[in-house]
């Protein structure tokens, strides 16, 4: 048997082993005894030589049992066995300490499960590790491209997104065609480069499966695309490098999930026919179930090849043009790249930067382009894009900071509450060294009961941290149906919660554990109680617990204050003049364009459809725009009569009635009416910014305005209303001039429309019929994006709403710590000092002197615990500088309430001991010595 | 029996060598063991009784020796000790490594001996 499994056997039958052992040893003894005898000792005499030479029998005894092998397991039983003893018997201890560790644990645990899944997880496909994603870097000083009309930039024009700002530049992943090209033919770096476009035309799709319309995300992907993942499909195949090519038979991958809901399994979806923004197309496969694409921030229910956006965006006024796959100016693809083996990331750097140096410099039409030409930067792929992380890493690293705060401030609490008991167990630690305990030992067994009561922590953390993470996710996703993050408990998140259990046990035990064994045994035996004399070492003990208090202290003031700064924000942001009425507005978009209607009949549609949802009982104002105020950012070019056509002037088609359904308020001239219509001249109405940018002191109405389409004038308005200043595409920046235009008077021709009904009561209860309407007027138009206007402007400020309610909870709850923990050391002071202060009532001390006397320590406690944090508060809201509108991080007033906060706080904790000193019966308390 | 003048202090490690030799001539009990590597010694080991039995158990433990309770020769129940065949093999072991040492410890210390053989 192997000896590993001997010893586990006897471990089992322990019991049986020691009566064994006990037989044998007896055996022994009877044997030598016998033999004495028969030599011819006494019987009495030969028993005790016997046992004189075997020596002390519970020493062999123990010896032997060693060999057995569990003496360190049997030792972790025993002291297992009493901390939960010690545990029991002081139940409110063990549930204060197990309590604010769970929630320490749990806060830790469910942000890092938000780390894991945004930061560090890696896409579900084979090697991510070889995986790589192609960027282009620009230093500061460049004018960001869309605006590209001074040329300065080589990027002329573009369809995806840049970001960065001025100090560190501008960086994007976006490449023309003919560069993903370059980097596809260097078969010396790449064994496959690919390459996507989620295009904002395929965002969002019609695609009617059998008749029956509905919303799908999309986006377009090379046909290199799933080879160069290496994904297999979970039904019928995936894109081939033959779909990607103009002229080629449309088809179409749905994702897993995608071929559950609709077509009612992955089976049935392969092979079928389906419309896709009214363009057969054919599904012929299915994608794995755990696959959702190269971005985390967006899973596609559908992956078309890139080449059908030539047909996509033929339908479509601003869609794709196919010259652009030509253009070497024009940026749009997201090229990804899978390494060859033996291939470093550094290496194909080396590489592919020269040559995309050199064939970028080509493209440079004048001496501006080529002095700011971008740089090629490879970064490693395993995690997919990155623009999840760059979203989120900045608030997590936040967040993370804060519940790590959290979780030192519970620590702190618990260790506080172990050294008030380390003193009162100061007489069962003296006697315990006094018969024969190394100190080891003893220790070891604290810090059991402190790991095991970590442990509890943890394993009730874990649940909390489940908890907090369905509320985490329901916080970011803040209403998106399509929201793709999903953090989970995994054995990562798991294994950190029990790495952090065990290190706080530690953490928290082994200065209370070192502290408590550190113990003079004569003069803690002789004190009848915990204190009396030894008061150097009393002395030393309260200091550490003092330190504990004052880092409590300082710790909360930091969460107080980040708390009062996102409150702040968020009040900020609420409390922004809208200039239109945000409640009791029901919004929704439908896209009848994707569906197949077609100029001119969609505008009577829409126009229709407007009147039958303002006939429904208890809809006030019914009204539509392209877009709502908040979300929307069209420009076009549009001058005044005789000059030029400018960069783009902002605007907004929208439908009659308009400012009176979102109430903004008309300052002169009038609203859009039903007479301003297809044929009927052309009208505009514009805000006050537009009218003072533009007309000074003169009155605007009546002048002209002229819209350009590709440098031909398309539209002459008369501008017949000014309009108050309303919020427009953001919810923080100056409302910018603002031309509003009828949707249906010519260019630019109505594609998607966000309908606008102001409504008695709950909005939300107006869905059904509007839906009813929807379905009678035309099947294939689904209903798509219903919420009220006030959840719109929350999404816009999700991340400011999320702070604000979790930074208050992490101080009240680091608040509540920290006064738990000033209370208990406070009372354990009070309970120390009885004897003193019953002397000083007998000798006549008033109560207020005495309840001055012990506050005073409570302030003197906080005063050096604001002392230590203010700078540190000072300096640390810098970081979080970005996140706040409409005050600087170093805030005075949220500074002053904060510590104002905590200093009452602190003053209560102080003050429930401090009166029940001052209760004290003097004869009680001199008896009691 | 005559106490001899100086008794030898068992080598450390030796312990288990004595033992699993004694038991190549048949299982026994601890305090036969014993006795046996005294007398076969001539009194000049003895072995420390408070050694032995962790000793005997190390062994049972790694698997050299096995015990089961049968009747001594006096017909008393006691713990009878056997060699296993992994303690054959360790005993063959240990035995040729202690040969080499105590010649080489020989050479060392007597090479006048040894030169006169």
């Amino acid at each position: 048997m192997n000896p590993f499994f001997r010893k586990l056997r006897w471990l089992v039958e322990r019991r049986n082993k020691e009566a064994e052992l006990r037989e044998e040893l007896q055996f022994h003894l009877d044997e030598e005894a016998e033999q004495r005898q028969a030599e011819g000792v006494a019987r009495q005499q030969a028993r005790w030589a016997a046992r004189r030479e075997l020596g002390n029998l519970a020493l062999v005894a123990e010896n032997t049992r060693a060999t057995w092998g569990w003496t360190l397991l049997e030792q972790l039983g025993q002291d297992l066995r009493f901390a939960f003893r010690t545990m029991a018997t002081n139940r409110l201890f063990t549930a204060l300490a197990v309590a604010s560790l769970a929630l320490g644990i749990g806060a830790n645990t469910a942000i890092y499960s938000f780390m894991d899944a945004i930061l560090l997880r890696s896409l579900p496909v084979a090697d991510p590790q070889s995986l790589v994603v192609l960027n282009w870097h620009v230093k500061a000083g460049v004018p960001r491209g869309e605006e590209g009309q001074g040329r300065n930039f080589v990027m002329h024009g573009m369809s995806g997104s840049t970001w960065g700002d001025d100090q560190s530049g501008t960086t994007s992943n976006i490449f023309p065609y003919p560069a993903y090209e370059l980097f596809r033919k260097n078969d010396a770096v790449f064994s496959l480069a690919f390459a996507r476009y989620p295009s904002w035309q395929v965002r969002r799709l019609n695609l009617a499966v059998k008749g029956l319309a509905g919303i799908a995300t999309g986006e377009y992907v090379s046909g290199d695309f799933f080879r160069g993942l290496a994904v297999a499909p979970a039904a019928g195949r995936l894109i081939l490098p033959d779909d990607d090519r103009p002229g080629a038979p449309a088809v179409a991958v749905v994702s897993y999930g995608f071929s559950q809901r609709r077509f009612g399994g992955a089976a049935n979806a392969a092979g079928q026919p389906v419309l896709i923004d009214n363009l057969p197309f054919t599904v012929v496969g299915v994608t794995p179930p755990e696959f959702f694409g190269v971005d985390p921030a967006s899973a596609p229910d559908v992956y078309l090849p890139m080449h059908t956006n030539e047909p996509m965006g033929a339908a479509h006024q601003f869609g794709f043009r196919s010259e652009r796959y030509l253009d070497r100016n024009y940026y749009w693809v997201e090229v990804m790249g899978r390494l060859r083996p033996g291939v470093s990331l550094a290496q194909a750097q080396a590489v592919l930067a020269p040559a995309f140096q050199q064939w970028v410099a080509t493209t440079a039409a004048n001496d501006r382009e080529r002095a700011h030409l971008p740089a090629l930067v490879v970064k490693e792929g395993a995690g997919g894009l990155d623009s999840l992380r760059r979203r989120y890493s900045q608030p997590l690293y936040v967040l993370m900071a804060m519940v790590g705060l959290i979780l030192a401030l519970a620590c702190a609490n618990v260790a506080n509450l172990l050294l008030a008991r380390a003193a009162a167990r100061r007489r069962e630690m003296a006697l315990r060294l006094s018969v024969g305990a190394g100190r080891l030992r003893i220790v070891r067994q604290l810090l059991t009961e402190s790991v095991l009561l970590a442990a509890l922590g943890g394993a009730l953390g874990v649940a909390f941290a489940l908890w907090g993470m369905r509320f985490l996710t329901l916080l970011l996703a803040n209403g998106r149906a399509n929201f793709t993050l999903h953090a989970e408990l995994n054995w990562h998140v798991l294994g950190v919660a029990a790495a952090l259990s065990l290190l706080t046990g530690i953490l928290f035990g082994l200065a209370p554990a070192l502290e408590a064994t550190r113990v003079d045994i004569l003069p803690a035996l002789k004190a009848a109680r915990a204190g009396g004399p030894g008061a150097r070492r009393a002395f030393r003990q309260v200091s550490l617990s003092r330190i504990l208090v004052v880092s409590q202290i300082a710790i909360s003031l930091l969460l107080l204050v980040a708390a009062g700064l996102f409150v702040r924000t968020l009040s900020n942001l609420e409390s922004i003049q809208l200039g239109f009425n945000r409640e009791n507005v029901l919004l929704f978009q439908l896209d009848a364009r994707k569906a197949g209607h077609k100029d001119p009949e969609i505008a009577d549609f829409y126009g229709g459809l407007r009147t039958r949802f303002s006939a429904i009982a208890g809809v006030r104002h019914a009204s539509l725009s392209e877009d709502s105020l908040i979300q929307a950012g069209t420009g076009l070019p549009i001058s005044l009569p005789g000059a030029p056509p400018g960069n783009g002037e902002l605007l907004l088609n929208v439908g009659p009635a308009f400012f009176q359904t979102m109430q903004i308020p008309i300052l002169a001239g009038r609203d859009f009416e039903e007479r301003d219509r297809p044929g009927s001249p052309a009208v505009a109405v514009i805000n006050k910014a537009f009218a003072q940018a533009n007309f000074g002191d003169r009155n605007p109405l009546g002048q002209h305005l002229t819209l350009w389409e590709d440098d031909r004038p398309a539209r002459d308005m008369e501008i017949v209303g000014v309009a108050g200043n309303a919020r427009y595409g953001s919810l923080t920046r100056d409302v910018p001039p603002l031309v509003y235009m009828p949707y249906n008077q010519g260019y630019p021709h109505p594609d998607q429309m966000v309908y606008a009904l102001r409504t008695s009561g709950d909005p939300l209860r107006y869905v059904n019929p509007v839906r009813e309407i929807v379905r009678q007027a035309d099947p294939r138009v689904p209903v798509s994006e219903v919420r009220t206007q006030a959840a719109d402007i929350d999404q816009t400020i999700a991340q400011e709403i999320t702070f604000a309610g979790l930074c208050s909870g992490f101080a009240i709850l680091a608040l509540a710590i920290a006064c738990v923990g000033l209370y208990g050391t406070v009372a354990y002071n009070v309970a120390r000092r009885t004897g003193e202060i019953g002397i000083r009532m007998a000798v006549g001390a008033q109560r207020g002197r005495l309840v001055w006397m012990v506050l005073r320590e409570v302030l003197i406690l906080a005063a050096v615990g604001l002392a230590i944090s203010v700078p540190a508060a000072l300096a640390a809201s810098k970081l979080v500088g970005s996140f706040l509108f409409g005050l600087k991080p170093n805030d005075p007033a949220t500074m002053a309430m904060a510590m104002a906060t905590l200093l009452a706080a602190a003053l209560l904790a102080g003050y429930l001991p401090a009166r029940k000193a001052s209760r004290i019966d003097p004869m009680i308390a001199l008896r009691h010595e | 029996m005559s106490q001899p003048p100086t008794r030898v202090e068992l080598l450390q490690g030796t312990l288990d060598l004595l033992i699993l030799r004694t038991l190549l001539q048949g299982p026994t009990h601890g305090h036969a063991i014993a006795k046996h590597i005294q007398q076969t010694s001539q009194d000049l080991l003895q072995v420390e009784t408070g050694s032995l039995y962790p000793a005997l158990h190390r062994l049972e433990a790694k698997g050299w020796i096995a015990a089961s309770w049968e009747l001594s020769d006096k017909g008393k129940r006691a713990r009878f000790y056997r060699l296993t065949p992994a303690g054959r093999r360790q005993l063959a072991a240990e035995q040729s490594k202690w040969d080499a040492f105590s010649r080489a410890m020989g050479l060392v210390l007597k090479p006048a001996d040894q030169e006169g053989q």
